[in-house]
């Protein structure tokens, strides 16, 4: 009785199932609205206690506010990520042996964590635009969300390989807060180990963005290709971890 | 890693199917299945040492097993969901699995959660409408098709779990402790519903640690030592201690 339907339509079907999961949890949609204007006001607020060290290119109050920026628009899509993976695990499988496609289930996944990550890169920027001046909004706002995106997909790989919601959640935290504290120049350090780090070239361009400079095009390309091999390491490894295939239902 | 043959993938080697085979629609082989700790030090548990499993076309077959004999295990490595670590499987038509764990979402309401494995198993939407009205009310689960599967009764979660195992009109159902937090009424719906897909030559297999009604299979097959006895006409050892047969 069943014949061979479009990927187009599992597709669609799907990321709308995920899309639904996603905004029928409350906290999710709060947590999206509240943390924002939380975090980066702290962070401003934090750093503005801070005497300007000579190293610092930029006054305490504003490196925290972009830092905090940076911070909440990678942090919240990395654990919406891990979250996606973790909470459907077991049911994602069944639907996989069920003959959904692995694709469809990464794009599915992974397009619950696009939708957060467009709202929290605007939300951020726009907190940040109320306190500081943000010459270029756009390349803001897309920077952000290569941000989130970037960050999403770690939260999905770190999910897929460590199905654990209170571990995975800490190393998130520990990894995005020191992420952020080296790519901002918080602390000084010319390690070379600081550029394997998913936000160091992406900071540089959000930088850019905010002063109305032109990024660079070595940072662009460096973050461009980042992004790129974060997305096929996490495709293959959720494919190959969380999703089995099989010939069941 | 289980060697998995679906359909007509049979290989050249082996010798033409005989009547009595072409009713098989799953056969396990020779399953074995140890799991190993990942920790130093860590306690190895054998858990299936070659099991064999035939299940032909119109029978119901009752697979029953001690707590941790490894019935679920033999399931999981049956679907495709777990890899034997030796042996075979050989499915010959399409497979419904009905976890003992309800694998739904839990904020999907019970018709997107149709529209989702229907198309997963590849059913266009009529196909899907169809199946869904239909299970709903023999199973009577009409009033909730727009309720949200974490706001269901455990009784009525299982019952869409059931039915998404048989939405695509599989040709073999495996059904993993498929009753429980069925009401009396839905117990018989359950096998009223088993006795028509039977007729329809559907074979069943239910995997439980308690089978008490042995008049409503074929074959009862027992899982004790990661091996399986065929104990229609004996009675199990583990009926025989706990009186369920």
């Amino acid at each position: 009785m069943t014949v061979s339907r479009p990927s187009s339509d599992r597709l669609r079907v799907g990321l709308d199932a995920a899309v639904r999961e996603f905004v029928r949890e409350p906290i999710n949609v709060a947590l999206l609205v509240v943390l924002p204007p939380v975090v980066i006001t702290s962070y401003e607020s934090m750093l503005s206690a801070f005497p300007r060290l000579p190293y610092m290119t930029t006054d305490p109050g504003a490196l925290g506010a972009t830092a905090g920026t940076l911070f909440v628009a990678a942090f919240l899509p990395a654990v919406i990520g891990l979250f996606q993976v973790i909470s459907a695990q077991r049911a994602d499988e069944r639907l996989s042996l069920a003959g959904f496609p692995e694709l469809a289930l990464f794009v599915s996944r992974l397009g619950a964590v696009c939708l957060a990550t467009l709202l929290t890169a605007a939300l951020s920027l726009g907190v940040l635009a109320t306190t500081t001046e943000v010459e270029s909004l756009a390349l803001g706002f897309l920077t952000l969300a290569f941000v989130g995106g970037l960050y999403g997909l770690i939260g999905m790989l770190i999910g897929t390989v460590l199905p654990r919601e209170l571990e995975g959640s800490l190393v998130l935290i520990f990894v995005v807060d020191v992420d952020e504290a080296l790519a901002s120049g918080v602390i000084a350090t010319d390690a070379a180990a600081t550029k394997l780090f998913p936000l160091h070239y992406p900071h540089e361009v959000f930088q850019a963005a905010v002063d109305g400079t032109a990024p660079a095009a070595s940072d662009v390309l460096a973050a461009a290709t980042y992004g790129a091999i974060v997305l096929v390491a996490t495709f293959l490894v959720y494919t190959a971890l969380a999703a089995t295939g099989g010939g069941g239902g | 890693m289980t060697e998995r043959i679906v359909g007509t993938e049979r290989p050249e080697s082996e010798s033409e199917p005989t009547a009595g085979d072409r009713d098989v629609v799953l056969r396990g082989s020779d399953l074995a299945k140890t799991y190993s700790s990942r920790l130093p030090f860590g306690r190895s548990v054998e858990v299936l040492t070659g099991a064999s499993v035939t299940i032909r076309r119109g029978e119901v077959v009752g697979i029953v097993g001690g707590n941790g004999s490894g019935k679920s295990t033999l399931m999981k490595i049956l679907v495709g969901e777990l890899d034997a670590d030796e042996g075979t499987v050989d499915v010959n038509g399409r497979v419904g699995w009905c976890p003992q764990d309800e694998l739904l979402y839990d904020r999907l309401t019970v018709e997107e959660t149709f529209r989702l494995f229907g198309e997963a198993y590849g059913m266009d939407p009529t196909e899907i409408e169809s199946a869904r009205d239909r299970l709903a009310e023999t199973l009577d689960f009409e009033e909730f098709l727009d309720y949200r599967i974490d706001r269901l009764s455990g009784g009525n979660r299982q019952k869409i779990n059931l039915s998404i195992a048989l939405m695509h009109d599989p040709d073999v159902l495996l059904l993993d402790e498929p009753y429980t937090g069925f009401d009396w009424e839905t117990y018989l719906a359950f096998w009223d519903l088993t006795a028509a897909l039977r007729e329809r030559g559907t074979a069943v297999a239910i995997i439980s640690h308690l089978i008490n009604e042995q008049e409503r299979f074929d074959r009862i097959l027992e899982l004790a030592d990661g091996t399986l006895t065929d104990v229609t006409d004996e009675g199990s050892s583990q009926a025989g201690e706990e009186g369920v047969r």
